[in-house]
């Protein structure tokens, strides 16, 4: 048990005072609050309120002029320099980072057709199962018969997706590919949240290009390897 | 009073009620949006209006149009002897007009790139050469319009010449509507105006929330309290006079104004604004009483009532603390307001408030004469208006809102618009005691005249319309200045504790306004007892004060002008990835698909 002063009453009671007075008052010793000294500069405030007024109005200037004449500080080039500092969000976006994560994309040949030979390691890969392939055969007399199969269907499920990447990692034609710099739209229903092969051919990376700088080996190109899975 | 007289008071209680319900939606949006920018926020600015672009074209083009009609009708208007000040009037609003336009739009195609040649060619020059180079030509017209001699442009007995000068103003102002007007992007257009729709946008939300009302609450006068804090705002501010008196023809010699004598001005009034014989005064201020400023007073004291019947009628024990605190307030700093006008009193002799506005024209700006008094005047008058630093009727921390505890939706509303009027108008009080009212330095009835003591240096023949047009726009300019400064006094200063807010009412300001009192009392004995040569320095000295405040007037706007178009200089830093990005893709400004 113990009172409010701290003691241990049961030592109290045990003494000859008697436990049940008010224990004598303790007096605080500290270092004393600072107070201004009461001079007429002081009391006048005039002073200081003029001081005052000038830090506001320099604020309130600068930000107004750097607002109203374009001259807004650059979010990320100028982090640094003071000013207002809010990003208006659906007018002026804050770039990501270079090698930001953002919705897939299938990349294209130059014949538009998908550069996707639907190998299925993307799928295999995905350790949130969001992507669903099926595979279809080209015809008896497309080149491309017997060496490889394309997408009949391609659907990412953006709900499902935890933008691990791993799907880019473990595509081998650098057909799926993560740099569009956009993240999913607020949509209305889960459905929109799936993406078909058509919406996905449609993205373009961060410079619009929808084909991808590494060289494709066609039938019929010098650097073709010759092989297919027929022969061998 | 004629049914012409009885329309055109009509007309005059339109125009400053409108002016105090827009000043208080004005002063509303100045303290979001300036408070937020003083603290490097952006503040409200989301309210928007979306048009289609053809009327965004309209609305840009109409008015230009409307006031190039109304510019140039008056300068084909035959009158003799203001020829050489209208051709100058004429050139210099071309010249305000085309330099002004001229910076915007080199500003702007430096900012966002030129659609054309003629474009291209304006951005070749920085914008502040377009300022510089207008000043200049703003005083090179000064002489040119009187170095061309009279006959010249009064060729045929017609007088081209101002009918001349005015074509090219409209013109020059025509032309920048349209040019503006073909700059709106095709489509949807957003108009946010600086966040301007921001205060008609939660109008519109407090009009349709829902009205919550205590049980145990006195009906009739809680509906009643936020009606009796609107109402004296708005009817005190009949006896302010917001532009000087003009003069009307009294063509069929009756005495009596009609509507067909209302387009017949005088030519050019005399120098002291007065009418010449045979010509109807009509002041521009609603009612011209003898003992306006007593009205004033008298009227505003009972603002209080508002404030303690919101807070007895709310059956609220919060409520009824915030009332009784504004009550007290209102109260105490009643007495030192009223005191500290005593002197400006003393000075001129009068408590009408148009012969007080036309002292401060003829000799010095009461700021000048009582500069005690304005300081006082503005402090009790801040405390009046029940707003930062002296806001002690509310209190987060104490006792909620106040007063205003138990009101929702447009009865809140109602006491908001009310207490923002307050605020307006007593904007309009200083700007009328002390700063002029409506009298621009140097500008009297008939033109400009410089002069100090008895030498004078410029004189310039003005017509009537000319002088009433800048009189009522120097009045609502500098009520709209006043309280665009007042708002810098909320957002920095913290608030007093009540038992200072009492003290600085009654120890401080009640004394210092009845020593400043008695020592102008002795002040104008002196003078009094000066004689001549007194009376003819002091004449000297307040017309240094008009140079003064014109000479620091222009001083600062050239200032502000040179400052606001001066390119910012900013370190750019590359530290990051995204930084990296952003600069390889030369701005943040986003593509459509950077997210």
């Amino acid at each position: 048990m113990t009172n409010q002063a701290g003691k241990n009453t049961d030592d109290l009671s045990s003494t000859a005072e008697t436990p049940w007075t008010k224990p004598p008052v303790r007096i605080t010793r500290g270092t004393p609050v600072y107070r201004a000294d009461r001079t007429p500069q002081v009391q006048i405030y005039l002073n200081e309120w003029m001081k005052g007024t000038a830090v506001t109005m320099r604020h309130f200037f600068r930000n107004a002029k750097e607002r109203f004449l374009g001259q807004k500080r650059d979010p990320v080039l100028e982090d640094f320099e003071g000013g207002v500092t809010t990003i208006e969000y659906p007018e002026e976006k804050r770039p990501y980072p270079e090698r930001y994560r953002g919705l897939h994309r299938l990349t294209i040949r130059d014949d538009g057709s998908p550069r996707c030979v639907a190998c299925l390691c993307c799928s295999t890969a995905c350790p949130a199962q969001c992507i669903h392939i099926e595979p279809g055969e080209y015809d008896e007399d497309d080149p491309r018969h017997g060496y490889e199969r394309y997408p009949e269907v391609f659907v990412i499920d953006e709900l499902r997706c935890i933008f691990c990447g791993f799907c880019v990692e473990a595509c081998p034609c650098d057909a799926i590919r993560m740099d569009t710099g956009m993240h999913p739209t607020a949509y209305d229903s889960r459905s929109q949240f799936i993406y078909d092969r058509e919406l996905l051919i449609e993205f373009g990376g961060r410079d619009g290009a929808r084909q991808t700088h590494n060289p494709r080996h066609e039938p019929g190109d010098p650097t073709y390897p010759g092989l297919s899975r027929d022969e061998h | 009073m004629t049914w012409a007289e009885l329309s055109l008071t009509f007309i005059k209680i339109v125009i400053v009620v409108v002016f105090l319900l827009i000043m208080a939606a004005l002063s509303v949006w100045a303290d979001r949006r300036q408070g937020a920018l003083i603290q490097d926020r952006v503040g409200p600015m989301r309210a928007v209006v979306y048009l289609h672009h053809a009327i965004v074209r309209a609305l840009i083009a109409a008015p230009a149009f409307l006031i190039a009609g109304a510019i140039s009708i008056p300068f084909w208007h035959q009158s003799p002897g203001v020829e050489q000040a209208r051709i100058t009037t004429g050139l210099e609003i071309a010249v305000l007009v085309g330099w002004f336009s001229l910076l915007l739009l080199s500003s702007h195609v430096r900012r966002r790139g030129s659609d054309n040649g003629f474009e291209a060619m304006v951005a070749q020059a920085d914008p502040r050469a377009y300022f510089y180079g207008g000043l200049v030509l703003h005083v090179a017209v000064l002489p040119l319009a009187r170095l061309v001699p009279t006959s010249w442009y009064a060729a045929g007995g017609i007088q081209w010449g101002p009918g001349l000068s005015g074509a090219i103003a409209a013109m020059v102002i025509m032309f920048c509507g349209l040019y503006a007007s073909s700059k709106v992007p095709d489509g949807k257009v957003g108009i946010r105006i600086a966040g301007l729709f921001q205060p008609v946008a939660d109008a519109i939300k407090m009009i349709w929330k829902e009205e919550l009302r205590p049980d145990n609450a006195d009906r009739f006068l809680y509906a009643l309290a936020p009606f009796l804090g609107l109402f004296p705002v708005l009817i005190t501010i009949a006896v302010v006079p917001f532009g000087s008196t003009v003069c009307f023809r009294d063509a069929n010699h009756d005495g009596g104004l009609g509507f067909g004598e209302l387009f017949g001005l005088q030519n050019i009034v005399e120098q002291s604004g007065q009418c010449a014989a045979g010509h109807l005064p009509v002041h521009l201020q609603v009612v011209d009483l003898n003992v306006g400023l007593l009205y004033i007073f008298a009227i505003a004291g009972t603002g209080v009532i508002g404030a303690a019947i919101a807070g007895w009628a709310s059956d609220n024990k919060f409520a009824l603390l915030g009332g009784l605190r504004a009550t007290s307030q209102m109260v105490s700093y009643e007495v030192a307001l009223g005191l500290s006008i005593v002197p400006i009193l003393m000075i001129v002799g009068s408590v009408d408030v148009r012969t007080l506005v036309d002292w401060q024209g003829n000799n010095a700006w009461g700021i000048f004469a009582q500069p005690a008094a304005f300081v006082l005047f503005s402090v009790a008058a801040i405390a009046e208006t029940k707003r930062i630093p002296f806001d002690l009727p509310e209190g987060e921390s104490e006792i909620v809102a106040g007063y205003l505890l138990e009101y929702s939706a447009m009865r809140f509303g109602l006491f908001f618009l009310g207490e923002y009027a307050e605020f307006g108008f007593s904007a309009v009080l200083l700007v009328t005691l002390f700063l002029g009212g409506y009298h621009v330095p140097f500008l009297y009835g008939d033109g400009i005249h410089v002069a100090f003591g008895s030498t004078a240096v410029f004189d310039l023949t003005m017509s009537h319309l000319a002088v009433t047009v800048i009189h009522i726009m120097a009045f609502f300019g500098k009520v709209l200045f006043l309280t665009f400064l007042m708002v810098f006094i909320r957002w920095t200063l913290p608030r007093f504790r009540y038992d200072q807010l009492m003290s600085l009412g009654w120890k401080k300001l009640l004394p210092l306004a009845l020593a400043n009192i008695l020592l102008t009392g002795i002040v104008i004995l002196m003078i009094d007892g000066g004689g001549e040569g007194a009376a003819s320095a002091l004449k000297l000295i307040a017309d240094i004060t008009q140079a003064l405040i014109a000479l620091g007037g222009l001083v600062a706007l050239v200032a502000a002008v040179t400052w606001l178009l001066e390119p910012a200089h900013r370190k750019r830093l590359v530290h990051s990835s995204a930084a990296r990005y952003a600069a390889a893709v030369g701005d943040v400004k986003a593509s459509d698909l950077q997210a």
